[in-house]
């Protein structure tokens, strides 16, 4: 019975806010500028998420997700423009995008591959959308479950492996990122006792640091840095014939199409793990998979169409620890949470309980937004693909405006400006050193919960670290974390590969002869 | 992102101020009250404000020192010395005097003038405007020779605000004329543009490329501003001259 009146209640939203002209409006609005967002080289959907966030303060929190969710799903679809029209990824998402529609839109088949990428994109944020609904009420039971101990250590998890998977370069520079992230989360009063940490007396400093300003700090200035130092240009787009669904190839490569959703879901589910890693794997994945592996790189449809479902699917995927755990999924999720505190809803395992339909809302607000998305892309592809001709050097300044502008709306204080631009230019600087920012952004969100779980954890076991080992669930973190921490070190490494050989010594027979015998070929 | 090798370079000083920032931050930790009373409550170790902090000053600089250890053993000391003589030599003064790092100057100096600078003193438009106009047509014309002309000349007119702020000047004038720093600000961007218009003049490539900018200049901190100002009702940071016209007019009962 209770299932029926949720799903009564899905298709209530959708109608409610499919008939409402200004809500459409919106919806086409937003997932239009997210589109441009996205296809514009050098701006990422969590840049578009984070500057639109700034200007839904005034609106309604369901009116304010469904501006942020269309600019999400519409920034994660719309970097493939620039990826198959001019090699570029408009955003790291569609990096895998770049490498099989590029040669699709040289052979003349641009709009054959936008059509793919338009309706496939659309699949995955809807597959994403039924996991959402179907995974989050077993994942928020779950939750109700766990104790300080388990959102101390879920929280720390969420830092650790977002440092380990994100890092293009040494494991622990993302971990040192994330703990950056931790400790500018530790400024302000602390929770408990009210004290004053790291504030130097400013009285500014005393609520702590915004996050808003934090992550626009973060995304937006040293995109605009490295963009105009390194005079980026962007070359001119490849010609490209009539759009069109492409549902024969959909039907064709449905099995292809639920193997990409699934990597995507599970990746997104990753905390703050993104669209790209996703799009990444499942490239590789098709590949492994396909009967022709030497096709992928030349023009293969199916390479387009698996890294297209995967990184839409993330949005999704991102959105269940979202809602369910108040860890984000990926990076513009964690904007996405920033946004959510600011309309007061605190996500997590009670907001089936503070806002009992918010999930359904937001599944509503996917379906939709998705649609949109594929009605625009069908329809307006060739006006938006102009977007491409306006030059860096102009864009990249009003950026920086909206960024400053942005910052200083939410809450109409100056000092959010003091704060964001100093974030702007170190994320930079730790950028070029090779360090990701999303772990710095994530311990920025995250660190309240950690800091808060663990006193609190403490103070309930007399100060004793005791229950860790004695609760299943926190048990389980925190080998898992023990694990994720001692594999990145080389004695870890050759002692498991020692410990296997000895296991299955056959196996590690064979594995060793696998790398001779490719050397060989 | 710099390659490999000039990474596990700059890594043996990056890990090594982590390490002692991360040294900072226990210190700083090891000040807030242990097991003290704070606000007449009697602490215990473990609800301490500090626990946090330490955990984290204490992870920030064990991972600090490994990542100086893994450089280190990547690269040797004998790129360590090598770096120590290359920020000795002159190799140094000609990296700080190349393009890409000018470039860099430009976009920081910008920015920081224009948020610590003008944005707290000067109406938002005007100071938009002139940020605008100067970071698009340093960066649009894409020559590096006007670059740097243009950015000597931003850099003096920045002097002269500084100044100006610095000495007092503002309020005592503010009594006699009104909004004297946006009457200066906008001396200064019509200098500035009648000096770029000078320097581009000859070509009428950049010719076309300077119509472009100022137009964009213009016409986007209006918009913008009009959205948060008049749709959001969000009050701008400094309202001046330019805010007190747009006022008047939005506001007139016809």
């Amino acid at each position: 019975m209770v299932l029926f009146e949720r799903i009564e209640f899905y298709f209530q939203t959708v109608f409610q806010i499919a008939s409402d002209p200004l809500h459409i409006a919106i919806l086409f609005g937003s997932v239009l500028l997210g589109i441009i967002f996205g296809a514009m080289p050098g701006l990422t959907s969590t840049l578009g998420v984070a500057l639109l966030t700034t200007m839904t303060y005034g609106m309604d929190t369901a009116t304010a997700m469904l501006c942020l969710l269309a600019i999400y799903v519409g920034g994660t679809y719309g970097g493939s423009y620039a990826s198959i029209l001019i090699n570029i990824p408009g955003t790291a998402a569609s990096a895998a995008t770049a490498l099989d529609g590029y040669p699709l839109a040289l052979k003349g088949e641009g709009g054959k591959a936008i059509g793919l990428t338009t309706t496939s994109s659309a699949i995955g944020t809807i597959i994403s959308m039924l996991f959402l609904v179907c995974i989050s009420p077993m994942i928020s039971f779950f939750a109700l479950q766990f104790t300080s101990f388990e959102f101390f250590l879920l929280a720390f998890f969420g830092i650790l492996i977002s440092g380990t998977l994100t890092s293009p370069d040494l494991v622990i520079k993302g971990w040192i990122s994330g703990f950056l992230g931790l400790f500018l989360a530790c400024v302000g009063r602390d929770m408990l006792q009210f004290y004053p940490r790291f504030t130097f007396g400013i009285p500014e400093l005393d609520s702590g640091v915004e996050v808003v300003p934090v992550l626009i700090g973060a995304f937006g200035i040293p995109q605009i840095i490295q963009v105009l130092k390194d005079r980026f240009q962007i070359g001119e787009a490849q010609k490209f014939q009539r759009i069109l669904p492409e549902f024969g190839t959909i039907v064709k490569n449905i099995p292809k199409i639920v193997r990409s959703a699934l990597i995507g879901v599970g990746i997104g589910a990753v905390p703050g793990i993104g669209e790209d890693i996703a799009a990444w794997v499942s490239y590789g994945a098709a590949k492994n998979a396909s009967k022709h592996p030497e096709r992928f790189g030349t023009g293969e449809y199916t390479a387009v169409l698996s890294t297209e479902v995967a990184n839409n699917a993330c949005v999704g995927g991102a959105m269940i620890p979202l809602l369910n755990l108040g860890i984000p999924g990926s990076p513009p999720a964690a904007m996405l949470l920033g946004a959510l505190m600011l309309h007061g809803v605190t996500p997590g395992p009670m907001i089936n309980f503070e806002h009992p339909n918010f999930i359904i809302e937001v599944a509503a607000i996917l379906l939709l937004a998705s649609l949109t998305m594929w009605v625009v892309g069908m329809l307006l592809a060739k006006q938006v693909v102009k977007v491409l001709r306006i030059p860096t050097q102009i864009f990249m300044p009003i950026i920086g405006v909206l960024c400053i502008i942005g910052s200083y709306a939410l809450g109409m204080n100056i000092y959010n400006l003091y704060l964001m631009l100093p974030v702007g230019i170190i994320s930079y600087f730790l950028i070029e050193m090779g360090f990701p920012i999303a772990p710095l952004v994530i311990g920025v969100i995250l660190g309240p919960m950690a800091d808060e779980n663990l006193r609190r954890a403490l103070m309930v076991s007399q100060g004793s670290f005791l229950p860790v080992f004695t609760r299943p669930v926190a048990l389980v973190l925190f080998l898992i974390i023990v694990w994720t921490v001692l594999s990145q070190f080389k004695l870890f490494k050759d002692y498991k590969n020692r410990l296997v050989a000895k296991i299955f010594p056959r196996g590690s027979a064979k594995a060793e002869l696998l790398p001779k015998q490719s050397e060989e070929k | 992102m710099m390659d490999k090798d000039k990474l596990r370079k700059t890594d043996i000083y990056s890990g090594a101020a982590i390490c002692v920032f991360g040294l900072w931050i226990v210190l700083q930790a090891i000040k807030m009250p242990m097991k003290d009373s704070w606000g007449g409550v009697q602490n215990v170790w473990y609800v301490s404000p500090a626990i946090f902090p330490l955990f984290v000053g204490c992870m920030i600089m064990l991972l600090g020192a490994l990542l100086c250890r893994t450089a280190l053993r990547t690269v040797g000391f004998k790129a360590f010395r090598e770096t120590v003589r290359w920020l000795l030599s002159k190799t140094l003064w000609q990296f700080l005097n190349s393009i890409p790092v000018l470039r860099f100057y430009t976009i920081v100096v910008l920015f920081l003038s224009f948020v610590f600078l003008m944005i707290p003193r000067i109406d938002f438009f005007l100071c938009a405007f002139l940020f605008l106009t100067v970071f698009i047509t340093s960066f649009y014309f894409d020559d590096a020779m006007l670059l740097r002309k243009l950015f000597f000349f931003y850099l003096a007119g920045i002097m002269v605000l500084i100044l100006y702020f610095a000495c007092g000047v503002n309020d005592p004038l503010s009594q006699i004329v009104p909004f004297p720093a946006d009457i200066l600000t906008t001396c200064f961007l019509v200098s500035y543009s009648v000096y770029a218009w000078i320097l581009i003049r000859g070509n009428p490539l950049l010719r076309k490329k300077y119509r472009t900018a100022m137009i964009v200049a213009f016409a986007s901190p209006l918009v913008v501003g009009m959205i948060f100002k008049y749709f959001l009702l969000v009050p701008m940071p400094s309202e001046g001259l330019v805010v007190a016209v747009t006022d008047y007019l939005w506001y007139f009962e016809f």
